[in-house]
């Protein structure tokens, strides 16, 4: 099992000096220093980015991203990967819009999102830990069955003329910055806590380092297993209110393509795709760099449609060499 | 014997006699319920479509057999792209169609080259890679039409999607039935072949025996968009022009297939019978529902339910085979 960039074990000797160097040189850093060169870049080409209203479009769009993120962190962590995120955005919003266009209050509707996000993505986990399928299968299936679902759920309508109930999660600042933001680093702080503080955080390490090894040491892989993929399924639930809140309208193709931007913001983090290394607070940081990339390509006029080119190439790059710096390693 | 048993033992024993029971029964049902379904004409309509979905299926089952979490969630992106590349040979740079068609053929080979380069000398894992050109290859295929399919292909190339043979759709004759025949004997009849069941059984023991694991990958992923690019021909000339959105949601299917005719997706079982089965059933259940009248995402919900139903059987079927093989023997 691989440290953490952020409790890389040095001697006391070492002191400061090699810790400041050892966080000059992580990823996280390395995400940052990504964000403010394009940042730059966007204000020179464009004038139009360090505007406190287009930052505060871009936080607001990364909220939702970076929330699931985390999610997808640990799945990925173990060794697993969940493509059904973006189709359990679509049901878990029509459950939300149903539920506010009820008049519902707003803690009524909060748990529901919470308990539809939690059931789907226990679906998830149950047939991958006790049903033995690949990760991917799993989550393929369930992409496809839920997308259906959603279409099915919304009768080819949509709902729209929600009640103001959720434009707190959606649009509502604090001290200038969106309430959305301020949830997605709340929750990102308690699993930066259980990813390097808690035995669940390190045993998810320890089974996407050697599962093997792992479950000879005592770990339960099955409890993981099902936590990662249930804990996921609630932060969709999360990502759905400021979803609806932000759009106010649920259609059948809500949350398409949302598990490309997921996963996009977790490889782009550091998070390794083989499993046991990575880091929460760069995937939080990823969906940032996500959000700001899509800001850009609305600000310099590039067409919506190029979206999925510049994730996936920016997908490949992170992951290719990431692969090639650690094939170097071992030379 | 109960018939719950006979069938779960034909599943994990005899896979092709069990699939023509699987596809007797949906067949038997549809007919039964659904009008216009049992018809000669819809009977031989029906495989036009199934062409496309089969050659996505067969090129899957190679990849899917490979091993070593080898998988090709980009096949319906190539198919997209690789149209597009076609209709605009065609239309935008006024080539021959004929001369076009086989450069787009080509253009999906070299779509799934690239995708085997990032996985076999990038060391990129499959899913990540085909993940990852799924969209970006989708998106290529929209940006370059802005959304608008590419109409107004000479009506010469309509012939092969649209013509009969026989009342047969010339597709299958001239197109699938000729490269299912050619991958069965690459499978069972030559060196290429049996290396690619000892690559997906045993990677390590396959390296010891002098396979080269690396360059056996990379023929099996450019060969999956060479058939991606194959199937794009034929669709477009059965459709009469190249849809930039072709292939969306043909990946679930092509997986669904290979698993569904038996192949492990743990890799090193699999065979282009079984796969040629699985087409069958899931198209006799696409064209069905069609006809029926479900919606068209309903269609991809049943396919997703489909699945992950036969991986769990799969899975289930080689659970018990484990358990009872120290008895048995």
């Amino acid at each position: 099992m691989r440290a953490l960039p952020l409790e890389r074990p040095g001697t006391p000797a070492a002191g400061l000096r090699s810790r400041g160097a050892a966080l000059v040189r992580s990823r996280e850093a390395t995400v940052v220093a990504f964000i403010v060169l394009l940042g730059l870049y966007l204000e020179v080409a464009t004038g139009r980015f360090l505007t406190l209203d287009n930052l505060g479009n871009v936080l607001l769009s990364s909220a939702g991203t970076a929330i699931v993120a985390l999610g997808m962190t640990l799945v990925i962590l173990t060794g697993g990967i969940d493509v059904s995120v973006g189709s359990m955005l679509g049901v878990v919003s029509v459950a939300v819009g149903y539920a506010a266009a009820a008049g519902w209050s707003l803690i009524a509707i909060i748990l529901v999102a919470l308990a539809a996000g939690t059931l789907l993505g226990s679906v998830n986990g149950v047939v991958i830990a006790f049903g033995g399928i690949m990760p991917i299968i799993a989550t393929l299936g369930t992409l496809n069955i839920l997308r259906a679902l959603t279409f099915q759920l919304l009768r080819a309508k949509w709902i729209s003329d929600l009640p103001a109930t959720l434009s707190t999660f959606g649009l509502g600042l604090a001290l200038h910055v969106p309430v959305a933001a301020w949830v997605a680093l709340g929750i990102t702080l308690a699993f930066l806590y259980l990813a390097v503080r808690r035995p669940l955080g390190r045993h998810i390490y320890a089974i996407g380092g050697n599962a093997e090894a792992a479950r000879l040491a005592g770990i339960d892989l099955v409890r993981a297993t099902l936590f990662v993929y249930a804990i996921t399924g609630m932060l969709v639930g999360v990502a759905a209110l400021i979803y609806v809140g932000q759009t106010g309208i649920v259609q059948s193709n809500s949350g398409v393509g949302f598990e490309l931007q997921v996963i996009a913001a977790v490889v782009l983090g550091g998070t390794s795709i083989l499993g046991g290394r990575g880091s929460v607070a760069g995937s939080a940081l990823g969906a940032f760099l996500v959000a700001e990339i899509k800001n850009g390509l609305t600000l310099l006029n590039i067409s919506g449609l190029a979206e999925g080119m510049v994730s996936g190439v920016l997908i490949l790059l992170a992951v290719g060499l990431d692969r090639l710096r650690a094939r170097g390693r071992r030379a | 014997m109960r018939p719950g048993a006979f069938l779960l033992r034909l599943a994990s024993t005899d896979r092709p006699r069990f699939l023509v029971l699987v596809l007797a029964l949906t067949f038997i049902v549809f007919a039964l319920t659904t009008r216009d379904f049992a018809t000669i004409y819809n009977t031989f309509n029906m495989t036009q479509y199934g062409v496309e979905i089969g050659l996505l299926a067969l090129g899957e089952t190679l990849v899917i057999i490979s091993g070593g979490g080898s998988i090709d969630l980009s096949v319906g992106s190539v198919l997209s792209l690789s149209g597009v590349v076609l209709g605009m040979l065609t239309m935008w740079l006024r080539l021959d169609v004929w001369v076009a068609a086989p450069l787009g053929v080509l253009s999906g080979g070299a779509l799934g080259a690239l995708n085997a380069f990032l996985i076999t000398r990038v060391g990129i894992p499959a899913l990540i890679v085909t993940l990852a050109t799924l969209y970006a290859y989708a998106s290529a295929a929209l940006v370059l039409t802005d959304t608008v399919p590419i109409s107004g292909l000479p009506q010469t190339y309509f012939v092969l999607g649209q013509g009969q043979v026989l009342g047969v759709p010339l597709q299958v004759v001239v197109v699938f039935l000729p490269v299912a025949l050619v991958l069965h004997a690459l499978l069972r009849h030559t060196v290429f072949g049996r290396a690619l069941y000892g690559v997906g059984t045993n990677e390590v023991a396959a390296r010891f025996a002098a396979i080269n694991v690396q360059a056996l990958r990379f023929w099996v992923f450019t060969l999956s968009g060479l058939l991606a690019g194959l199937a794009a021909a034929v669709m477009t000339s059965r459709v009469a022009s190249a849809r930039p959105d072709a292939g969306f949601g043909y990946e679930l299917q092509a997986i669904t297939i290979a698993v569904l005719g038996g192949t492990s997706i743990m890799g090193g079982e699999g065979t282009i019978l079984g796969t040629i089965l699985g087409v069958l059933v899931i198209t006799v259940l696409s064209n069905g529902l069609q006809l029926a009248g479900v919606h068209p995402i309903w269609q991809l919900g049943a396919v997703g339910v489909v699945l992950v139903m036969t991986v769990l059987l799969n899975q289930w079927l080689a659970r018990r085979r484990l358990r009872t093989a120290p008895r048995a023997a």
